[in-house]
């Protein structure tokens, strides 16, 4: 059976589809209680709304685009490059995958945080813009009225980019014919779960899900982490043996025993049917290594720290002396000469209230140069 | 009686004596070489200057040449300083003196540096042998050297004019020790790969004939490894002796020579002068695991009509060595019609198998025993044992060792369990060829499509009345022989794979062969011991040097523990304390999912913005946590 669901491949596109989904649903939202109100102009919130769309829409376009190609490019030239060695390559694509994974992983959880972020950020933008009304040209006046075509665009351009570059990383030991089914599947549930979330579907569900599809992404990460240095090991070994190790299948001979945790003579997963499904998810080897297993446990014991270091900084605002150590760093730097204005922005912006520039948002901003006269100077 | 009687008898006894030790002189002489083995360098092939083992500074080593009843004598010093060695005089009965044999830990102990070793023992037979150093990983350095015993008696002694004595061996360009071969990273027991193949020691000679002429040619593998065809082009020949028996001369094209076989062969040459013919070697390539680019397979030398003119290189007809049909040893007929052997009084039946062990090296197995050397040489357990020694127990159990009663007739069936062939000899005897499966020739692969295929004694072919006689015989691919001998020859007899990669894979077993015949007829010198002694080695006791009680083998030499199958305790300890972590780990997933972001007073506020957004229009639509800030935006009201 040949590989055509490549997990982590559902997943990367889930997410990424997911924060686009949210990006859009937070401007469409915007406009909504900004401009949607009965009493105001339908016809320019109508035309703001489509700008979304057809924004969103040209973003996605052009990503499957450059993605298409990246991908395309990459198995063309590629993999002939790495069959050479193949078990060298597969470990450091694998350690890839399960970095990129962890790193992005966790986030899924504060999707909802994202949302708010991502309100926060697009807010300033906007203020950011009417604050520089005095200095006008035509490029600027250009993207003044497009704002809300642009905004998405870049956005689900940069989603899209972002989970081509990921899925390529996170799957370059795959085949193929492992990309098609989880990428439109991802798309599929990363619309649906935005969706859900922008109507504002039963948030505990959504939690739930959420916690269960980032529990299989670490399983993943953790197996990935493991086999990336089972495969650098069984790469050191099969330089020193030939290339007799292929040859020896899963019996003995298959691999260095002097490394060896556990060795059974079957279900090796690049050899039987089935088992391949429990290494890629859970990096299961017929030929447990001590590097492997270690890896395996390692990993695992640094997330609980990563998370358990996230929540305190929730609960307590900062991580241990983190605080203290932001303000220092960033009133040494301030004395450096140059570097002031950077560093008292950078000391401004943590203290900035978030709520205060949401605040700003204001139907002027958003239909800025949109309607014939700029409602500004109404 | 009379003073005058009595005084002409002693003269008559004296005459008598005379006489005989004349005619003894006449028939039977001493032969005596001094061999001071050391290291000399050279280069054979024109590739690679080596070191190698010579005797005496010299290498090519010096053929060893006597007449049929001699006493041959042989000092051997060992002056290589910094290993060990032997000599192995390959097919020599030595009936009494089974200590001269040569294999170390199993008839003397290995000769350390700088200590003398006398070989003496007596020649009551003929045709063509070879010696070589028999301790592990030794010979190949070039310690191994014709021995021819000349028979003035030999039925084609007039068919012939001249003779001449063929070397073929493979040849490394690397110390044998240095090659990495029992390895973690050869867990195939992949054989080294030769560097080149030698003929006479050399490559691309000539053996100058007359036309119109017989010679005979006596054909030596002395190789390590590779097992070669040999062919002369546009020529037959006839074979009339092979391993020191003689054949009725039999008509042959093509011969397979594994190693340690011999052949002699008879060539009548042309009648002209016109052209040098090739003698073609092949090597064996389905021996070989990858075929190096730079390895010359086939080799040309000349049977050399006119030295003026040119000396054409072979022209090989085949792809494969394999598609050569070389002829098939077994229907060769002895020339002294010995009869097909009796129904067996004794069976052994053995399999060999390759496999990996505990520290990760292949090994070669007699049913599933891989040949571990004792403590102390076995035939010095057999002397030193007493009633016991016909006892196997006391010889250790990974010598896999075999007691034969005297005079029994033994059949050996050897069933390939390998994908590989492996040329198998037997010390102290030559043993009749009674069958094997598949034959020489193209089906000799056949077997190798499936399981391998045992001997079976209710359905075999018909076995041959006057069966040959050798004491190397090739084993097929996952085939199978059968061979009868009488054990009329006390002594302790390794039989083993000739192929030194494999020997020191433990592909060997040893007969112990009427142990109290032994006991009686045969006399260690205390030179022998001296050298154990040197070398530090135990030469009484069991195979453990237990001397008190033989029957108590604690601390005998074991082969290496087999391969866990399957999960041990430290790899369950491993996936449980790997699976525990996963789950503490999704626990934690779970606790930093399930936290902040839902806590309940938000979450109520969700709740009522969920029933607003469904029927306020206006109310912007929102979930969770934003609505901590919403409150203050301007377009709440």
């Amino acid at each position: 059976m040949p590989n055509v669901f490549g997990v982590q491949v559902f997943f990367i596109v889930f997410r990424e589809c997911l924060e686009a989904v949210i990006v859009v649903s937070v401007l469409l939202s915007f406009l909504k209680q900004s401009l949607g109100q009965p009493h105001q102009d339908q016809a320019i919130y109508k035309r703001l709304v489509r700008q979304v769309w057809a924004g969103s829409l040209v973003g996605v376009l052009i990503a499957l685009i450059i993605g298409g190609a990246f991908i395309g490019v990459f198995y063309g030239l590629g993999h002939d490059l790495w069959s050479e060695s193949e078990d060298l390559w597969e470990g450091i694509f694998y350690l890839i995958a399960s970095i990129i994974i962890t790193i992005m992983g966790l986030a899924i959880l504060r999707i909802n945080k994202t949302k708010e972020k991502w309100r926060i950020k697009i807010a300033q933008a906007l203020v950011a813009k009417s604050k520089k009304e005095g200095n006008r040209n035509w490029l600027g006046d250009w993207g003044r009225r497009y704002t809300m075509f642009l905004l998405p665009l870049i956005t689900t351009l940069r989603e899209g980019l972002e989970a081509v570059v990921f899925v390529g990383g996170v799957s370059l030991g795959l085949p193929a014919t492992a990309f098609p089914i989880p990428v439109v599947t991802g798309l599929l549930a990363g619309l649906l779960v935005g969706y859900v979330l922008y109507r504002g579907g039963n948030a505990m569900t959504i939690q739930y899900f959420l916690i269960a599809s980032t529990c299989i992404l670490y399983l993943l990460a953790a197996g990935m982490f493991s086999k990336a240095v089972w495969s650098f090991q069984f790469w050191q070994f099969q330089e020193k043996v030939g290339a007799d190790v292929a040859e020896a299948g899963d019996g003995p001979g298959s691999y260095n025993i002097r490394e060896t945790v556990w060795h059974v003579n079957c279900c090796n997963p690049e050899i039987d049917n089935g088992w391949d499904v429990f290494n890629s998810l859970l990096g299961w080897q017929n030929s447990a290594t001590y590097g492997s297993v270690i890896s395996y446990n390692v990993y695992w014991i640094a997330i609980m720290l990563a998370i358990s270091g996230m929540l305190y900084e929730e609960r307590k605002g900062s991580l241990p002396f983190q605080k203290a150590f932001h303000r220092s760093f960033f009133s040494f730097v301030g004395k450096i000469p140059g570097l002031r204005r950077y560093a008292a922005r950078k000391l401004e912006a943590s203290s900035q209230n978030a709520a205060h520039i949401v605040s700003q948002v204001d139907a002027d901003m958003l239909a800025h140069g949109v309607a014939q006269r700029p409602l500004a100077e109404k | 009686m009379s003073k005058l009687g009595s005084s002409s008898l002693l003269q008559l006894l004296l005459l008598l004596t005379t006489f005989l030790l004349a005619v003894e002189q006449a028939a039977a002489k001493t032969v005596t070489y001094d061999f001071n083995v050391t290291w000399v360098t050279a280069n054979p092939d024109g590739m690679t200057e080596r070191k190698i083992i010579g005797v005496n500074g010299q290498w090519p080593l010096p053929v060893i040449e006597v007449d049929k009843g001699d006493r041959l004598i042989v000092n051997m010093y060992n002056g290589l300083g910094d290993k060990n060695a032997t000599i192995h005089f390959h097919g020599m009965f030595q009936n009494t003196t089974s200590n001269m044999d040569g294999p170390s830990m199993v008839t003397q102990c290995p000769i350390p540096p700088g200590q003398n070793f006398t070989y003496d023992f007596t020649v009551n037979q003929n045709g063509t042998y070879w010696y070589h150093c028999h301790t592990d990983f030794c010979y190949p350095d070039g310690y191994r050297q014709a021995l021819i015993v000349h028979d003035k008696d030999a039925y084609f002694n007039d068919e012939y004019e001249e003779e001449f004595t063929v070397t073929l061996s493979d040849w490394y360009h690397e110390f044998v020790e240095d090659i990495q071969f029992l390895s973690l990273y050869n867990p195939t027991g992949a054989e080294p790969i030769p560097d080149s193949f030698l003929f006479n020691d050399t490559q691309r000679s000539s053996l100058p004939v007359k036309p119109n002429t017989t010679y005979l040619i006596r054909l030596i593998n002395i190789g390590a490894f590779v097992a070669q065809y040999f062919y002369i082009e546009d020529h037959t020949f006839r074979i009339v002796e092979i391993d020191g028996v003689y054949v009725d001369a039999a008509e042959a094209d093509t011969l397979y020579i594994a190693v340690a076989q011999r052949y002699s062969i008879l060539v009548t040459t042309k009648n002209s002068t016109d052209k040098n013919y090739p003698i073609v070697t092949v090597a064996d390539s389905d021996l070989l695991d990858v075929i190096p680019t730079h390895l010359q397979l086939n080799n040309t030398n000349w049977l050399e009509y006119n030295a003026d003119r040119p000396h054409p290189d072979a022209v090989m007809h085949v792809d494969l060595s394999d598609e050569l049909v070389p002829f098939d040893d077994i229907t060769l007929v002895p020339h002294d019609r010995m009869e097909l052997l009796p129904e067996p009084d004794f069976e052994i039946n053995v399999t060999v198998s390759m496999n990996n062990l505990d520290n990760g090296f292949g090994y070669a197995f007699l049913n599933d025993i891989s040949y571990t050397a004792p403590k102390v040489p076995t035939i010095y357990t057999v002397m030193s044992a007493g009633e016991l020694a016909t006892n196997s127990e006391i010889y250790g159990e990974f010598t896999h060792p075999m007691v034969l009663e005297h005079n029994d007739v033994v059949q050996l069936v050897l069933n390939n369990g390998d994908s590989g062939s492996h040329p198998f000899h037997l010390h102290g005897h030559n043993f009749q060829v009674i069958d094997r499966a598949p034959p020489f020739g193209p089906h000799f692969n056949d077997y190798l499509s499936g399981d391998p295929v045992p001997f079976n004694p209710s359905n075999h072919s018909a076995f041959p009345a006057f069966p040959a006689r050798r004491d190397v015989f090739v084993l097929p691919p996952q085939g199978y022989f059968v061979i009868r001998f009488v054990a009329d020859n006390p002594g302790v007899w390794l039989f083993h794979c000739h192929i030194d990669w494999h020997l020191s894979q433990g592909l060997a077993m040893v007969l112990i062969e009427a142990p109290l015949k032994i006991q009686e007829t045969t006399h260690i010198p205390q030179q022998h011991y001296d050298v154990c002694q040197a070398g530090g080695i135990a030469y009484k006791g069991n195979a453990a040097a237990d001397t008190q009680d033989f029957t108590d083998l604690d601390g005998q030499n074991k082969q290496v523990k087999s391969l866990p199958s399957g999960f041990t305790a430290r790899g369950i300890v491993a996936l449980v304390f790997s699976c525990i972590s996963a789950f503490l780990g999704m626990g934690f997933i779970v606790v930093y999912g399930l936290s902040t972001p839902l806590v309940p007073p938000e979450k109520q506020e969700i709740d009522t913005s969920d029933v607003a957004s469904i029927h306020d229009g206006p109310v912007p639509v929102t979930v969770g946590v934003q609505h901590t800030v919403e409150p203050a935006s301007p377009y709440r009201d």
